[in-house]
């Protein structure tokens, strides 16, 4: 049984630096060295991190990159090391990664194309559809959907991601809008988050706009239970950097 | 043995009287889609001797005002369930009560109490989200799909008769909502005295992976003790008793309403708010870090410590046989992780070192099987901070061996890990528990010999040996 490893989807890059991943090779850290006390306790293994007095926490990351599916044999797709930086507890780590070549450029391309081209012929289920269902099924036709959403999650947990808290995108429990009649896929769904160390389940609205190639935009607006924030913010792919804040 | 009757009955608002002469029960609800009704244990046997029980009238009348129905909950009006005459029943009683053990009670305490375990509190029928035929046998039961609680205490009685020699249903108390706590005892009757193993799988309720663990685990111990050597040799001097869902309640909410559920479902300010953590109701620093006294919050600890009936269940039985229980697992999901105490400070138990080296040889053991990585460590190390846990609260009554196993996976499908995957997590699991128990086994009966080393054999042999010299 292949290894699934955390379902973080950390493919969001340091602004500036190489483009962020792209969607069917969404990364998987694998296991590595002990944690220790600066890091949160998530299932990634990192090495020694380093606090220092401005009260900045640095984890460095050591991983392996698989692609994940159950029509993936082997999965794996290279090896990467980051560098995450929190800075005074707050969400939005600065994030620094390097990979060994997952693929080749034409071959990325063409996958990207063909999820495309998928996702453009399918019929998505509007309304309340938990995907996966209640026994974790996934229909086949609908993993496009399933895997856009987390793309796009990713994008959101990565904002909200801080030393002590860290998210998985439970379920999709509704797709709100899948356009697809312009160039883009243009969908908007609910996603439910699950933060680790509260064990809370945050519901947070996402719409992303994606055409192969581009830059993903991904505006989103989380419920916050009971406490008093709420948070939403607009991203766009790694070549721009975040704009303010922005609920829909 | 003291009745205590109250408690069987499980928690009311407020207390009710006994009624008058009963109404009829009322009949089955029609019309629901799913499986057909729990089957009600007509005309049900127990172990064989072959008496029937003759009641003395007035326990007849105690008898009748118990079997009314209670009032429906508000909100649930279709939750009403039945409970069945008594004389409708069998008990089959002989010198020996049920356990097979010499009748310390009276006959008419043991019919009584064993009236109210099998039929006091029937499960009710559920909608479930699966409509498929009901399965006939035990060998058509799928071990590798998720079941509904229906489905769980069918499987329970069917598991106690196809093993009725060596597995038994007992009843451990009432859910809030009054359904029936059972947990399965796997037993090979014999003269020495045994140590107990515990384990519960559903805590939580959206922690499906677990109860399915548990299912397997008896499969696996019922299916192999006779030709299977390391299993075998378990049964001589260990039982094992399980528990496989623990929040019931809370599984079936699951099930019909929302599966991410975690809490309890009893109802709290005035029932504007429902369910408390159970994993945070025990006693032991109860509610001091990691647990939250807002009703809203998913880590609620409850109105106290132990307010909740189905931790007082498994808190008074665990207590009552804590001097023979030397592990107590507790299962639940996600993380990939073998949890050993404390999770309500940093500090370590006496054993934490012993702790460590069991747990982690059991992460080897598993990962052997699919490659899946498990960390083992403290649960205020390498999880986060809880109070009031059961597995924190074994501990601290003694229990040597008290761990959390957090099942798969790493965060990919999380609580909702696919059905297709329970069957490599239930195996590498299986070697991990097993794993454990060697270590317990080793530890408390040489390995050697058949026989424990008593200290009584360790002095006979030390006279034996100095009589040859002279």
């Amino acid at each position: 049984m292949r290894e699934a490893e955390t379902g973080r989807g950390r493919s969001r890059l340091h602004a500036g630096s190489a483009a962020g991943l792209e969607p069917r090779t969404p990364v998987r850290p694998g296991p590595r060295a002990a944690v220790n006390r600066c890091a949160p306790r998530w299932p990634v293994r990192a090495l020694p991190v380093r606090v220092d007095a401005r009260r900045t926490c640095r984890v460095d990351l050591e991983f392996t990159a698989e692609r994940y599916g159950p029509e993936v044999a082997d999965g794996r797709l290279g090896r990467c090391s980051a560098r995450v930086v929190f800075r005074h507890q707050k969400p939005r780590p600065a994030v620094n990664v390097t990979c060994t070549r997952f693929m080749e450029t034409s071959r990325r391309r063409r996958e990207d194309f063909l999820l495309y081209k998928r996702a453009k012929r399918l019929r998505a289920p509007l309304g309340a559809t938990s995907i996966p269902d209640s026994h974790g099924w996934i229909d086949p036709s609908l993993r496009p959907i399933w895997d856009l959403a987390l793309l796009g999650s990713s994008y959101v947990m990565w904002e909200r991601t801080t030393q002590t808290l860290q998210y998985y995108m439970a379920q999709l429990s509704s797709v709100n809008q899948w356009k697809t009649n312009e160039d883009a896929i243009d969908f908007d769904y609910t996603v439910l988050l699950h933060e680790f160390s509260t064990q809370e389940i945050i519901p947070c609205r996402i719409h992303l706009v994606w055409y192969p190639g581009k830059p993903l935009k991904v505006k989103y607006h989380c419920q916050e239970l009971h406490t008093a924030q709420e948070g939403s913010g607009t991203e766009e792919g790694s070549a721009v950097a975040p704009t303010q804040p922005n609920n829909f | 043995m003291q009745l205590d009757v109250t408690r069987k009955l499980g928690r009311r608002p407020t207390p009710r009287p006994l009624p008058q002469p009963p109404p009829p029960p009322p009949p089955p609800p029609r019309g629901l889609a799913g499986p057909a009704p729990f089957p009600l244990p007509q005309g049900r046997t127990g172990p064989a001797t072959g008496h029937r029980v003759l009641l003395a009238p007035s326990l007849r009348v105690i008898l009748r005002g118990l079997k009314a129905p209670p009032k429906a909950r508000p909100g649930n009006p279709e939750q009403v369930f039945q409970a069945r005459p008594l004389l409708a029943q069998q008990h089959v009683l002989g010198d020996r009560n049920l356990e097979g053990k010499q009748a310390s009670e009276p006959l008419l305490v043991t019919a009584l109490r064993t009236w109210m375990e099998k039929s006091l509190a029937q499960p009710r029928r559920e909608v479930v989200e699966e409509t498929g035929s009901p399965w006939q046998s035990l060998d058509t039961y799928s071990y590798t799909r998720y079941h509904p609680m229906e489905e769980i205490y069918q499987w329970m009685i069917q598991i106690s008769e196809k093993y009725a020699g060596v597995a038994t249903q007992h009843f451990l108390g009432m859910t809030y909502e009054t359904r029936p706590m059972y947990y399965l005892k796997i037993s090979q009757p014999s003269d020495n005295p045994k140590k107990i193993i515990w384990m519960d799988c559903g805590i939580h309720a959206r922690e499906w992976i677990a109860p399915a663990f548990c299912q397997w685990f008896v499969k696996e111990i019922l299916q192999n003790y006779k030709d299977n050597p390391r299993i075998g040799r378990f049964l001589r001097n260990l039982d094992f008793y399980v528990l496989p869902v623990l929040n019931i309640d809370g599984y079936i909410y699951t099930w019909t309403t929302d599966r991410l559920w975690r809490k309890s479902r009893s109802s709290h300010n005035n029932g504007t708010c429902f369910g408390t953590d159970l994993n945070r109701n025990f006693n032991v620093s109860w509610c001091s870090i990691g647990a939250s006294k807002n009703c809203q919050d998913i880590t609620f600890c409850g109105s106290g410590p132990v307010s909740e009936p189905e931790t007082k269940a498994v808190s008074s039985f665990v207590e009552s046989k804590k001097e023979s229980i030397v592990c107590f697992l507790t299962m639940h999901s996600y993380g990939q992780l073998i949890l050993t105490p404390y999770g309500y400070t940093k500090n370590k138990s006496s054993n934490h070192e012993e702790l460590i080296q069991v747990g982690q040889k059991a992460a080897n053991a598993l990962k052997k099987k699919h490659g899946t990585n498990y960390r083992v460590g403290s649960s205020a190390d390498i999880l986060y901070a809880t109070s009031g846990s059961s597995r924190d609260w074994a501990r601290d009554i003694g229990i040597p061996f008290s761990y959390t196993f957090e099942l798969r996976d790493n965060g990919t499908y999380g609580f909702i890990l696919p059905a297709a995957q329970i069957q490599a997590t239930c195996e590498e699991t299986m070697e991990a528990v097993l794993s454990v128990l060697d270590d317990v086994y080793e530890k408390y009966w040489n390995s050697d010999s058949a026989d424990k080393v008593t200290p009584a054999t360790v002095v006979l042999g030390l006279l034996v040996s100095l009589v040859s010299i002279f």
